[in-house]
């Protein structure tokens, strides 16, 4: 049933099913396993390793069952583009399961819209975010790495996680929105609630607690527009119509919950590689003119998130049946490392011929932030590895990784010759 | 503002204002013509806004740019032909005014 944005209402009929219990007829009892992505000491151990090494573990497609509920996964590159490209089999109904109050229901705009009413949120967006759009943010993203730099150059070490990987996206993302820096820590404290707390009750509280924070910055944007995102979708416009309140809220918060967590988590996972691998590190600042390819390799090895769908109909991928309301999750850093796609893959070749990373998905839904994430990670290796060339993690860490759907490390402290 | 005719699959014709500095993709997008898909934005990192230029324009705009587009073109769904490109990648201006690409039967 197509939906309407402007009246939202909860989805009815979405099952979920957890344990092996809960195992619907049609799954080969031969393709069940419990693989433990995000969660077992063997996937927190070394989370891109596990990843790799699963094309050689598990079969292509294979019924995951698990505590955070049942679903099958899958880790061939072309699969995830069939998955991802198929919006008519692969639904994103319930594949942003936070916690809404069901009384005062709104959609993640535009993730949870399915063409081709998607384009024309889309369209808000998009000459902002787009390659050339971001580019208008280039200096200023370059000013912030710099001054970030310059609060802790000369101590000779740092958390980089907590001085460096946190605040720049955070506060390139404020800046975006049109919204106020001295937010930063309050964003990320809510964030950290949102995506990590594991518990229903706080996410719930959070999320409330942050739409009451937006809907007021709407409502400031709608008096005094700016250049920003949260005053271009509070002002945007379909067919001679102003947007609703419903949309714009649901546009804004999704926002919010995007942009705030996974460059984060790129940034960490990139720093450990080069404070491990000080030749490949000095290969990035000898090559400069080749830095488009380095972030996209370094983006491919260090891919942070998965992505769910629902099986809208009846369907077969490889000849295994799938059934409508079956969940089905693109495992988007192991297809990365497909070998079929990308030779050696655990190698990083920073001269690979350019192929579809799924780092950002692909589809209709494919990342909206992708060209600015890009463009972060990229000012952020020019300017650290221009100020800061040698470093290496602190003696006698050991990284270890948290729980949770964005894959990244908990700490990542560094030293370098001050 | 110059022009780009955009003929789908299907033989339908769309002529469209696409304005300088603009690119060929975002003119169908912002258009509503379904032959032309754009997923990823426009960042050579998806190649689904392929499409054919037509020979009449082969010169001013029948060659891929970059290595990256080249290597792009390998992955699209459609075959490729000698005036294939990503859309994502012509960029207009006034000697582009009334261009005109064929679009391919899918981009998946």
């Amino acid at each position: 049933m197509r939906i309407d944005p402007a009246n939202p209402v909860p989805p009815t009929g979405i099952v979920r099913r957890y344990g092996m219990d809960q195992v619907p007829d049609h799954v080969p009892r031969e393709l069940i396993r419990t693989a433990g992505l995000i969660y077992s000491p063997e996937f927190l151990a070394n989370p891109h390793k596990f990843m790799a090494d699963m094309h050689n573990k598990f079969p292509p497609v294979y019924y995951d069952v698990g505590p955070f509920g049942n679903a099958w996964q899958v880790l061939k590159h072309e699969d995830a583009l069939f998955v991802l490209r198929h919006a008519e089999l692969f639904s994103n109904e319930d594949a942003t399961p936070f916690p809404r109050d069901p009384a005062d229901w709104f959609y993640f705009i535009p993730i949870e819209i399915d063409p081709p009413d998607h384009r024309k949120y889309r369209n808000i967006v998009d000459p902002i975010i787009s390659p050339q759009g971001v580019l208008k943010l280039e200096d200023r993203i370059r000013a912030l790495a710099n001054e970030l730099i310059d609060d802790f150059i000369d101590k000779g070490e740092c958390d980089f996680d907590e001085v460096f990987g946190r605040p720049l996206p955070v506060l390139v993302f404020l800046d975006l929105m049109g919204l106020p820096r001295d937010m930063c820590d309050t964003f990320v404290t809510w964030a950290m609630a949102l995506l990590h707390s594991n518990d229903r009750d706080i996410m719930g509280a959070t999320l409330k607690t942050i739409g009451d924070y937006l809907k007021t910055a709407i409502a400031d944007k709608q008096a005094n527009p700016d250049d920003g995102l949260v005053s271009r979708i509070a002002h945007a416009e379909f067919d001679g119509k102003p947007i609703s309140e419903k949309e714009a809220f649901g546009f804004v918060t999704f926002l919010f919950i995007a942009g705030l967590d996974t460059v984060f988590a790129t940034l960490n996972l990139m720093w450990v590689w080069l404070a491990e691998n000080p030749d490949r590190r000095q290969e990035i600042i000898d090559n400069p003119d080749n830095i488009n390819a380095q972030v996209e390799e370094l983006l491919r090895v260090h891919s942070v998130t998965f992505s769910g769908r629902t099986v809208a109909q009846d369907t077969e991928l490889r000849g295994i049946k799938l059934k409508k309301g079956d969940k089905i999750t693109s495992v988007l850093p192991a297809c990365n490392f497909d070998p079929d796609v990308f030779p050696n893959p655990t190698v990083v070749d920073f001269h690979r011929p350019k192929k579809i990373i799924l780092a950002f998905t692909v589809g209709v839904h494919s990342c909206m932030g992708a060209h600015l994430a890009r463009l972060e990670i990229k000012i952020a290796l020019q300017e650290w590895l221009r100020r800061i060339p040698n470093f290496k993690l602190k003696p006698g860490t050991k990284i270890e990784y948290r729980p949770g759907g964005v894959i990244g490390p908990e700490r990542v402290p560094l030293v370098w010759p001050a | 503002m110059p022009k780009v005719t955009y003929i789908e699959f299907n033989g339908s014709r769309h002529d469209i204002d696409v304005p300088v500095g603009e690119n060929v993709m975002r003119g169908a997008l912002y258009n509503d013509i379904d032959g032309i898909l754009g997923e990823c934005g426009g960042g050579l990192a998806c190649a689904t806004c392929h499409c054919y230029v037509d020979v009449a324009w082969a010169d001013e705009a029948g060659t891929p740019t970059s290595q990256d587009e080249r290597d792009m073109l390998d992955s699209t769904a459609a075959e490729v032909r000698a005036t294939s490109r990503l859309s994502c990648q012509i960029e207009m201006n006034e000697a582009l005014d009334g261009l005109i690409v064929h679009l391919p039967e899918t981009q998946y």
